[in-house]
């Protein structure tokens, strides 16, 4: 039997931030939880103003024998680093190779060794720690020991800043050795793991003590003397297995440091955090027109199409007309933006009899992603113009200390969390209007990340502040097309107030554009 | 800068009557008309994708109608020169087709008035004749969107301007909106009424011996 299965039990990720509420007693807790997913305030920018991500995951390897406290010292050092971004643990379990029938059979039996390196899929466990070291996302293959068999389903991971694989191997294969930024290997007394193992399976597994010691000297001890303890040699460190609060301390410094040194050395590089910050552009002005050309598209300017503006521009608009005629314009502005989509000659008959040429859609798969809250009134739009389409969401929110954009929710549909699919996937990526750029920017990049292609992006939006971050962004992603039905002039820094009640009164700063149409989502929602 | 398509309506061929304006012919419209043209297109599909060319035949429409400079502030407190709908409008379906493109319709114009037509073709005559029509009281004195989604010989068609004008409705302010329509049609049609705006989705190449417009799509109301 491997490490430390979980009987019946899926790795299914936990929403995090409780786990200080654990016990900390390694017997106790050490199968509670195995790929775990810890997500704190929300992500700020991971990528400079080219676009380019700026930093890499940082990624720690955790080796040791079985029970011999690796998801303890994960859990330490996640406690001790405090308020960081997204954090996942990694379990190796999750990497357990697919299994003929005949190979169930023996493992039901208790006769296949799982505590042997050639029972994990080290290319896909290395693979999937390169994807996440660089900020893409993976799909975590899902074991069931039940079953013993790999299931269909995955684990879908995405945004982590630190990313800790533990395992027994998780030392072995060179491979996932060149991914790690530290190395660590936790150290344990043979008497004491054994103990451990005995006191955790009788109780917990109902197994007997002659049981768990059969496997103990048939698969459990040798695994050990062959293949796990000579990897502590690859380790940057050795951490004592119990009463190790010193090493957890030193380490936890270094990654501290580590983090603050890639923050320092790149701060420089992020993306501006006003529109002022930005450097002049390098064309002679944001006006020229061969900038303009290729990827911002305004919708020819009819008669309709201006009194509709006026209409929505009008602060006296009436709620249910402003509704109205904001999904009337999310129409237009769909029905604009898929005419980018690209198409094949296709000859249908008629119910005449008739052969007639025609076209068809040329794409596996057409998404549209909203960016939360005011990216929603185009929805409407998007399912008038492509019929059962599918729609994620990405939570934006400007983070009142720095100004930041910070990544608080990714909900993808499932053709963009697929790799795989992702390059062939068109995406419409929707928001209200594009003022500072810098949810637009983020939302991008997430999408990049998932491996759609730049050209297969359209940003599709009511209004685009022509001082704003439009600039830097076009710059940044120059084949992603961004459809809009008006341009304004101006980006101006207000204040609004969030009135709680009476005597709590929150201000908070933004950016509106002149003349706007004021803030669209509340006016379509509240 | 560039724009989708500049020209609002496609400049029509020169053997096309001038009051006749097409949708522009992007790829995107012709993918539109593929499905709807193919007999083996389920009907829920044939809905969806009917309903989305309507709606961009009543936008295209609709930029025939005036409008006047009207300024607004805007919720930032900034003024904004734009522009505002001027004249009334009102749907008339010419039945049973038309009917289908009612809900297109008011997708784009919200609670608009609709009047209907029943013209069916007199056995004795051989001609069109009127049998029912219902129409809001002051139509005289609005902008009318005339629905009918064929325009095959153009029979009922010029028997429901005729009607239209009957009930004091100036020629240049009807504005006859389908999917499809033949040379012939068109050509019937604007010879007879030349100030009458005629929005068409795509021009088909002619008609067969039984007058259905070829390819087509077959009966439109019995598709819905």
């Amino acid at each position: 039997m491997s490490d430390t299965p979980e009987d019946g039990m899926p790795n299914v990720p936990l929403d995090g931030g409780n786990f200080g509420s654990l016990p900390s007693s390694t017997s106790t807790t050490i199968q509670a939880l195995k790929n775990t997913v810890l997500k704190s305030h929300g992500r700020p920018p991971w990528y400079g103003q080219d676009g380019e991500p700026i930093t890499d995951a940082f990624v720690i390897g955790v080796a040791g024998g079985s029970a011999s406290g690796k998801t303890h010292v994960a859990r330490q050092i996640v406690r001790s680093l405090g308020s960081i971004p997204t954090v996942v643990i990694l379990s190796q379990d999750s990497f357990y190779k697919r299994h003929t029938p005949e190979e169930v059979a023996l493992a039901m039996d208790n006769k296949i060794d799982f505590d042997h390196p050639d029972a994990l899929d080290m290319p896909m466990f290395a693979q999937c720690l390169v994807d996440l070291k660089k900020c893409r996302q993976t799909n975590v293959p899902v074991y069931s020991f039940t079953e013993h068999q790999r299931l269909d389903e995955t684990q879908y991971l995405y945004g982590a800043a630190i990313i800790i694989a533990e395992g027994i191997m998780a030392l072995h294969d060179p491979a996932l050795r060149a991914v790690y930024d530290l190395k660590i290997f936790v150290q344990c007394d043979s008497d004491l793991m054994l103990a451990r193992r005995i006191r955790r399976d009788v109780k917990e597994r109902g197994r007997s003590v002659e049981g768990v010691l059969d496997q103990y000297l048939r698969y459990v001890k040798p695994a050990y003397d062959n293949f796990v303890l000579p990897t502590s040699r690859y380790a940057d460190i050795i951490v004592p297995g119990s009463d190790n609060h010193v090493a957890i301390e030193l380490i936890s410094t270094h990654i501290r440091r580590q983090l603050r040194e890639r923050a320092r050395h790149f701060r420089p590089n992020m993306v501006p955090r006003r529109p002022n910050d930005a450097p002049v552009p390098t064309e002679t002005s944001s006006n020229s027109k061969e900038q303009r050309h290729h990827n911002l598209i305004l919708l020819p300017q009819t008669a309709q199409l201006k009194g509709i503006y006026t209409i929505l521009r009008d602060e006296t608009t009436a709620k249910q007309d402003f509704i109205f005629f904001v999904d009337r314009l999310a129409t237009l502005l769909i029905e604009a933006a898929v005419e980018l989509l690209p198409f094949r000659p296709k000859s249908v008959e008629t119910p005449c009899g008739v052969e007639a040429p025609g076209k068809e859609l040329e794409a596996h798969c057409v998404c549209g992603v909203t960016i939360q809250r005011s990216g929603g009134p185009l929805e409407r739009g998007l399912q008038r113009v492509i019929n059962d389409v599918l729609l994620g969401s990405l939570l934006v929110q400007t983070d009142p200390a720095t100004s930041e954009p910070l990544l608080l929710h990714v909900m993808l549909p499932k053709c963009v969390r697929d790799r795989g699919k992702a390059k062939d996937t068109w995406v419409f990526l929707l928001d209200a209007q594009i003022g500072t750029a810098a949810s637009a920017f983020m939302a991008i990049r997430v999408l990049l990340d998932h491996g759609v292609l730049q050209d297969h992006i359209v940003f599709v939006t009511f209004l685009v502040a022509d001082d704003g971050g439009v600039s830097t962004l076009r710059r940044a992603f120059p084949e992603v097309r961004i459809v809009t039905g008006a341009i304004d002039a101006h980006l101006r820094e207000c204040w609004i107030e969030d009135a709680t009640d009476e005597n709590d009164i929150h201000r908070r700063k933004v950016w509106v554009i002149e003349p706007g149409m004021g803030q669209i989502g509340d006016r379509y929602y509240l | 800068m560039a724009t989708v398509n500049a020209p609002t309506s496609q400049t029509s061929p020169a053997s096309v009557p001038p009051s006749v304006f097409t949708l522009p012919q992007t790829a995107q419209l012709e993918a539109l008309y593929t499905i709807i043209r193919d007999k083996d297109t389920p009907r829920g599909e044939f809905l969806f994708y009917s309903d989305r060319i309507i709606r961009l035949l009543v936008e295209e429409g609709l930029n025939h109608l005036p409008v006047v400079p009207k300024t607004v502030t805007t919720p930032t407190g900034a003024t904004y020169e734009g522009v505002g709908f001027e004249g009334k409008i009102c749907g008339v379906s010419i039945l049973r087709a038309g009917e289908a493109m009612e809900a297109g319709l008011r997708e784009v114009c919200r609670s608009v008035r609709i009047g209907k037509i029943l013209i069916q073709r007199d056995e004795e005559t051989a001609q069109p004749k009127l049998f029912y029509s219902k129409f809001p009281q002051d139509i005289a004195s609005r902008y009318v969107l005339l629905l009918d989604p064929m325009l095959a010989t153009g029979g009922s068609a010029i028997k429901a301007v005729d009607v239209l004008k009957e009930q004091g409705v100036p020629e240049e302010r009807i504005i006859f909106i389908n999917l499809i329509s033949s040379p012939e049609g068109l050509k019937n049609f604007c010879t007879k009424f030349p100030q009458t705006r005629v929005i068409t989705g795509w021009i088909d190449k002619g008609l067969n011996e039984k007058a259905y417009i070829i390819p087509g799509l077959g009966d439109f109301g019995e598709r819905r």
